[in-house]
């Protein structure tokens, strides 16, 4: 990766002082010394946390994808990428792979439109905002095993309160359980029931960074409601909003709860209708005890997940940064994320 | 601070459609908890009735006294892991975030890039493998059984210095640092009075999220940590041990768990919103 | 890490309703003990742990609900005032099993952990990792395909028969009446007798008098029916699949799809549909395992219509059952031994059955009809006895337990197979596709096992 999410700001005075002069008093050198190292004291409690509960299971995922592991007795034997050919081979995985891209397109793509659209409206001058922002946010706080049963009551095939009510109207009822697209977008409708709300908040904690003398410019200048919007609030939260994709994208991937709790036996249904990567990974480690080809399969979805990542921020960074009234508009004294040289 | 919205732009309260919409996501946004209090307040069959009734039953207290008084579900002790388990979360995950995302938003030091990707990049390991490494992990170090089991690990997390990053790179401005420490402030005294004021609402927010989280976590829990010393849904996942779950009482269960959330909501939450306003930068 | 805000859940027992649902996120299923409470759960210790005056904590994990009440642990104490018996549940098996086998290398497992029999074949690879039951008196007191099943090939017992799952059918008898089929047990039992073609014989005869449906779902009644095979998808010498080869399962499957093409309600076992359907009497019989009287009693409470009848197509059958294992690396094996023992002796089971409904394997408790009628008629009203209008509840199952004589093979494979199986047969019940395609599917699927 050759890029970064946000560039690194310009030196600042002190650095420059500290870098360009040769004969330091101790408190310019203690400043310097602060410059210089007090970053990586900021970040080492993550890489501490990560090094003993995160590095250990990768690293661990990554040896005994090349065996054939016992996971109980902890012992195996090396077969070098068997298990990776193997995987790329099985018929299951690519149906998995293509029903967890459908479940993500399904529900990313809606989610962050619908939470934007929100964000921008709880961002007005509303009566009551702390009643509103928190509301959205309530079906985050709702407990799985609830949702679970308030879901799989309602696109049951027969009995389902969806079928009922489409059955008072005239309309034949949907196999929810047997056909595939059904059976998606219900499964994103969960995912979207959840996600929109926090991403709408997240959303409006960026909204609300924005300066509102830009706003103030750009209605000066003659911009409408609309336009504002585009031109000033978009761009002005690309940080923000490439945050808000790439967990997404990240989350998206790696769909296991919902798919699993969308039936009573959490396999992807009776043929793999809904059998997303994480659920395949999960029955081949746990249900098939092949730890060895899950670990090779978690790689996989790894190499995946980064790809596609990379792919999205690329995109987003160049569709946002397209439009160049916001550039105009910036005033000199808000930093954005792309430093200017 | 609502006043810096100029009347010039926004003439006046948003219009009607607005709050209708609104009101549609809220609706939908409640439909669980009233779904759930209506089997919450029934009896065993009411999940699985025919004619399906949108007027609650009469079996709440009842029902909430039953989970209460289970001697195997152990509901306050439960409650009180599960009010240290998140609290502790909630406040490391926050300030280790924030002095994480700060660094990496607005500080200038050799590798951060890379550093930033492999932030990122942990987030895109699967996580279906990582338990069995891990529970040897913990055995090893003896803290099986223990809250720390459950602490430790999610101390901070890629997600939030993620967050932090993004929040603090767009909102913070430069300048604002550089002023601080040309007045002599050493980093970490930047940090302090510049970074962290201006991460409140973004620093709220990822309180709020971690919280609810590590409240609703069940899995690690319960592989982690002895039935003795539960947290609230692994000690109220008793409620299912039998050959027929009686979903009224598990969703009453499930309602008196969420009691402690929604008072958060209430408490926090005016805190919260006025932070994302306050913290907006400020000229 | 962002690891731990995921949940885990595998899902592979019929047996458990409650997985899907329980599973995943699922923050809610349910804990399994960690380390013995004492804290004591370091296997350096269990030298020491023979001392039969030292104060100790055993602990004993199960799950669903296998009827050891605090009083019952508590009785044990009684008996030996220097144990206290500390019970830690799983919601499911399935919970279990995940729990077991994550630690049963790595350490930490209950002193006495609870196993079920749709896992007991995985188990029984591990089987050196557990203590050796075998002493004098194992012998002769289970139901011998029972003992048989949790020994290994060097002859180590590894688990103690806890419950047996001893298939009658469980007919409603409203919808009998209303096709003009008879209604006391009796007179059921003797119209069932007979193998599979009869039970589908008097379905078609239910339907033509127009009756609804006669059974739930093609994979439940299909369960019933492999059980009698003794050697169903594996060699039971080798190991290796050959289910591609036995005519036996082929016959099975065509007989289940065409029965289920016209008299079975195309229910998925376990689904929302299902429950709701037991309630609304949509269909007339289902193959009744004892535990199973407990979910029809919970999913339909307020109907008196469901009946048991003694008898099974094609002689008996058993679904589901467990054991209790001792974990060898465990702080007081020889402690945790005598409590499994007497966990299983006729006197608790009994008390267990009477409990949570759970029927015993052992052969003393088995033929003392007396209390196993007694057991169905204790507990919350309404009993079993009264539910189901039945004084001799335990009396058939009794029977019913003494008519299994096959005990079928199930090798380490079988759980995938059966699993690839009942998606084929709701493949074929829910119209996506014909039995003969699903057929063709199910036997390319097999061929990627292994």
């Amino acid at each position: 990766m050759s890029s970064t999410l946000t560039k690194p700001d310009r030196p600042t005075e002190e650095q420059r002082r500290a870098g360009g002069n040769a004969k330091l008093t101790w408190r310019q050198r203690r400043g310097h010394w602060d410059v210089k190292y007090s970053p990586y004291l900021y970040i080492a409690p993550f890489f501490l946390v990560f090094a003993v509960t995160g590095l250990f299971p990768i690293l661990y995922t990554a040896f005994i994808s090349t065996q054939d592991w016992d996971l109980v007795r902890n012992t195996g034997s090396y077969v070098g990428f068997e298990h990776f050919a193997w995987v790329l081979q099985d018929r299951e995985f690519w149906i998995a792979l293509r029903n967890t891209f459908s479940i993500f397109l399904f529900s990313s793509v809606p989610q962050i439109i619908v939470a934007t659209v929100i964000a921008a409206m709880l961002d007005q001058n509303l009566r009551a905002k702390t009643f509103w922002r928190m509301g959205v946010l309530l079906p985050y706080v709702v407990a799985p095993v609830a949702v679970s049963l308030i879901f799989s009551n309602m696109f049951g095939d027969k009995s389902g309160l969806v079928n009922t009510l489409l059955g008072d109207i005239g309309i034949n009822p949907i196999l929810w359980h047997t056909d595939v697209i059904p059976s998606h977008i219900a499964i994103a409708t969960m995912v979207n029931f959840r996600w929109t709300g926090y991403n709408a908040l997240i959303l409006l904690a960026a909204m609300q960074a924005i300066p509102r003398d830009l706003f103030e410019a750009a209605a000066i200048d003659g911009a409408g409601a609309m336009r504002r919007f585009w031109s000033v609030t978009i761009p002005q939260i690309r940080p923000t909003m490439v945050f808000v994709i790439i967990t997404s994208t990240i989350g998206g991937l790696q769909i296991f709860d919902e798919p699993r709790m969308y039936d009573t036996f959490g396999l992807g249904g009776a043929n793999k209708q809904w059998l997303t990567i994480t659920m395949y990974l999960y029955n081949t480690g746990w249900g098939k005890f092949n730890f060895g080809r899950a670990a090779a399969v978690a790689w996989i979805l790894f190499l995946i997940i980064v790809s596609i990542s990379l792919v999205n921020f690329f995109l987003t960074q160049r569709l946002i940064a397209s439009d160049t009234v916001a550039k105009k508009v910036k005033p000199k004294r808000v930093k954005a994320s792309k430093g200017g040289k | 601070m609502a006043r810096r919205r100029s009347t010039s732009i926004s003439s006046g309260r948003p219009k009607w459609f607005v709050y209708g919409v609104l009101a549609i996501v809220l609706a939908t946004a409640i439909f669980p908890f009233y779904w759930s209090f209506l089997i919450g307040s029934g009896d065993q069959s009411t999940i699985y009735a025919t004619n399906f009734s949108w007027i609650p039953g009469g079996n709440f207290i009842h029902n909430a006294t039953e989970v209460l008084k289970n001697p195997a579900v152990n509901f306050w002790k439960a409650l009180g892991n599960s009010v240290i388990v998140s609290t502790t979360t909630a406040i490391t995950t926050v300030v280790l975030s924030t002095l994480a995302g700060f660094a990496f938003a607005k500080l200038r030091f050799r590798g951060s890039g890379v550093l930033l990707v492999a932030v990122i990049a942990t987030m895109a390991v699967p996580v279906q493998l990582g338990v069995v490494p891990l529970y040897i992990l913990m055995q090893k170090f003896g803290w099986t059984g223990s809250l720390g089991a459950v602490i430790i690990p999610a101390l901070v997390t890629a997600f939030g210095v993620f967050w932090m990053t993004q929040y603090l790179s767009q909102s913070l401005p430069t300048e604002l640092i550089e002023a601080a420490r040309v007045d002599g402030c050493s980093m970490i005294r930047t940090f302090w009075h510049v970074g962290l004021t201006a991460a409140r609402p973004a620093a709220a927010m990822l309180f709020l999220f971690t919280f609810v989280t590590t409240w609703n976590n069940f899995f690690w829990p319960f592989i982690v940590l002895d039935q003795n010393n539960p947290t609230l849904p692994v000690a109220l996942s008793l409620l299912q041990a039998n050959y027929f779950v009686d979903y009224s009482l598990v969703l009453a269960g499930v309602l008196l768990a969420t009691v402690p959330l929604l008072l958060l909501f209430i408490f926090a939450g005016k805190q919260l919103v006025s932070g994302i306003m306050q913290g907006a930068v400020k000229g | 890490m962002h690891l731990l805000h995921k949940g885990v859940n595998v899902s592979l027992s019929r047996r458990n309703k409650t997985a899907g649902i329980a599973a995943g996120a699922a923050v809610f299923a349910l804990s399994v003990a960690a380390c013995s409470s004492s804290g004591d759960a370091n296997p350096s210790d269990s030298a020491s742990g023979s001392t039969s005056d030292e104060q100790i904590t055993l602990t004993v994990a199960t799950f669903n609900d296998f009827g050891y009440t605090q009083d019952l642990l508590d009785e044990y104490t009684a008996l030996h005032p220097n144990i206290t018996v500390v019970p830690t549940v799983a919601a499911t098996s399935n919970d279990a099993r995940t729990n077991y086998f994550a630690k049963l290398g790595a350490g930490g497992l209950a002193d006495v952990e609870a196993i079920e029999v749709d896992w007991l074949p995985e188990v029984m690879q591990y089987s050196d990792m557990l203590a050796d039951l075998t002493s004098d008196d194992t012998t002769g007191r289970w139901l011998d395909w029972k003992t048989a099943a949790a020994t290994d090939a060097d002859g180590r017992l590894i688990g103690y028969g806890t419950d047996i799952g001893p298939e009658a059918v469980c007919y409603n008898a409203d919808l009998f009446a209303a096709a003009g089929l008879p209604t006391d047990p009796t007179e059921v039992a003797s119209l069932l007798k007979g193998g599979w073609d009869t039970y589908f014989q008097v379905g078609q005869q239910y339907m033509d008098a127009g009756g609804n449906a006669w059974f739930d779902g093609a994979g439940a009644t299909y369960q019933g029916m492999i059980n009698q095979v003794a050697a169903a998808y594996e060699d039971p010498d080798t190991g290796a699949l050959t289910v591609a080869d036995n005519a036996e399962v082929k016959d099975i499957y065509d007989q289940v799809t065409t029965a289920a093409s016209t008299m079975s309600a195309h229910l998925s076992q376990w689904s929302d549909d299902w429950y709701a359907a037991l309630a609304n009497n949509e269909f007339a019989t289902m193959l009744c395992p004892g535990w199973m009287l407990g979910v029809i009693q919970g999913a339909a409470p307020d109907t008196t219509s469901w009946n048991v009848a003694d008898v099974f197509p094609g002689g008996g059958g058993n679904w589901g059952g467990s054991y209790l294992t001792v974990p060898a690396n465990g702080a007081h094996v020889e402690e945790a031994k005598a409590l499994a023992d007497w966990l299983t002796a006729p006197e608790q089971q009994l008390k267990a059955l009477a409990n949570a409904g759970t029927f015993p394997s052992q052969v003393d408790a088995l033929s003392d009809e007396a209390s196993l009628n007694a057991a169905f008629a204790s507990g919350d009203e309404p009993t079993k006895a009264t539910y189901f209008n039945s004084d001799t509840l335990g009396t058939i199952f009794s029977n019913r337990a003494n008519a299994i004589t096959v005990s079928p093979f199930k090798g380490a494979l079988y759980f995938q197979v059966n699993d690839a199986m009942q998606n084929a047969l709701t493949r074929v019940e829910d119209g996506s596709q014909d039995a003969t395609t699903s057929w063709n599917q199910f036997l390319t699927e097999v061929s990627a096992i292994g």
